[in-house]
């Protein structure tokens, strides 16, 4: 029996472990991985107090500073499936067949990105159809490829295939790209990219790898086909919250909606924290003080009793 | 000793963990950055019948991603 679980290894799980082993709760720390989402980020320069590094560097310090601490035990190969309440506890089931039992729990599972959910995809994946730019591009040397999703990371992913790629085209299914101005301005300035606004992606076209994409045009209803070798999906993100849909409110997007202030969930004993909440900024530095403010938090009712 | 050949892209953070891995483990390989290399580039996708790095041929049988299971199966590593 825990007096708290922390489920996530991302910035907010590990600072929530932190803390929590700092004060002495009785700690359990559940992931399958440590650094979040930026883990495959070749280079992050906004983590207060450090000028630059890469996401496998940060996950790597996060997990160092986590396993320093005394008071802590940690479970880094597992993923949580459910949570069951109790009368006065909760029940953590994990994939690996094991269940824990504990008075609080602080989610800080994060998001995962979405996919295009079209004919094509699944079965393509990894034979063209990418999630992670910064990792392939260079296989896609000489190659034409789109990239779906016209926000921030959608225009990222163009930046980093430009070194390779021959020619990058950006479906964006609104009627213009959102994302940092700058970086709109670095694409637009290059001859490679063609933008397409207004493009619904409907089918990923291949047999043994990707050979071309369809798309529809929203402005006329007109149904267009690309030639190409590789599509990159940067769509956004769904939050985790799917294991404990049933126990605290939820969005319409899926986010866990806390309280700002404390960071409690509508389930008394429940707290979250970062990208699975409906916080209005997804970032690093607010995963990790959102977990510190949940912890305070935390300790105030444990000692409350 | 096995022949563990490791197809790798620079800025690719499953690459990084595999060659962590490896090196942990105190297992010889030999990389390929096919961000570089044409020619390996080409040899991995016509090894992995895919194109995501990295890839990882140990004597013949290959791995895409970072398989910690399949790996420490395939280098007969216990846990």
């Amino acid at each position: 029996m825990y007096d708290l679980i922390i489920i996530g290894g991302g910035p907010g799980g590990v600072a929530a472990g932190i803390y929590g082993a700092r004060k002495k709760i009785k700690t359990l720390l559940i992931t399958d991985s440590f650094g979040g989402q930026s883990m495959t980020s070749a280079d992050i320069e906004n983590w207060i107090g450090t000028k630059s590094i890469s996401g496998f560097e940060l996950a790597k310090a996060l997990e160092e500073h986590l396993r320093t601490q005394e008071d802590i035990e940690i479970i880094d190969d597992d993923l949580v499936m459910v949570v069951v309440k109790n009368t006065t506890n909760f029940l953590v089931k994990t994939k690996n067949n094991k269940s824990f039992e504990t008075k609080y729990l602080l989610l800080a599972s994060g998001s995962r990105r979405k996919k295009l959910g079209i004919p094509g995809e699944k079965e393509l994946d990894g034979k063209g159809v990418a999630y992670c730019a910064t990792c392939d591009a260079p296989v896609f040397r000489n190659k034409t490829v789109a990239v779906a999703g016209g926000g921030n990371a959608g225009l990222e992913a163009v930046i980093d295939l430009f070194p390779y790629a021959s020619k990058i085209y950006l479906l964006e299914y609104t009627a213009e790209l959102k994302g940092d101005l700058l970086t709109q301005e670095k694409i637009r300035n290059n001859p490679k990219v063609e933008i397409i606004t207004m493009a619904e992606t409907t089918e990923i076209l291949g047999g043994e790898f990707v050979t071309g994409l369809i798309y529809k045009d929203r402005r006329s209803g007109e149904l267009k086909e690309l030639k190409l070798d590789g599509v990159f999906v940067e769509i956004g993100a769904i939050p985790n919250s799917d294991f404990v849909k049933d126990l605290v409110e939820l969005n319409k997007l899926g986010e866990i909606v806390v309280d700002p202030k404390t960071q409690k969930t509508s389930c008394p004993g429940i707290w979250a924290v970062g990208d699975v909440t409906d916080v209005l900024y997804k970032q690093n530095n607010i995963s990790a003080g959102d977990a510190v403010k949940a912890v305070l938090n935390i300790d105030e009712h444990l000692n409350k009793k | 000793m096995p022949n563990v050949k490791l197809y790798t892209a620079p800025a690719c953070v499953y690459c990084k963990m595999t060659k962590d891995f490896l090196e942990k483990n105190k297992i010889g390989y030999a990389e390929y950055n096919v961000a570089e290399d044409e020619k390996a580039l080409d040899e991995m996708i016509k090894k992995s019948r895919q194109m995501g790095v990295p890839v990882i041929d140990i004597d013949g049988e290959i791995f895409i991603g970072f398989d910690r299971m399949g790996l420490m199966r395939a280098l007969n590593i216990g846990q």
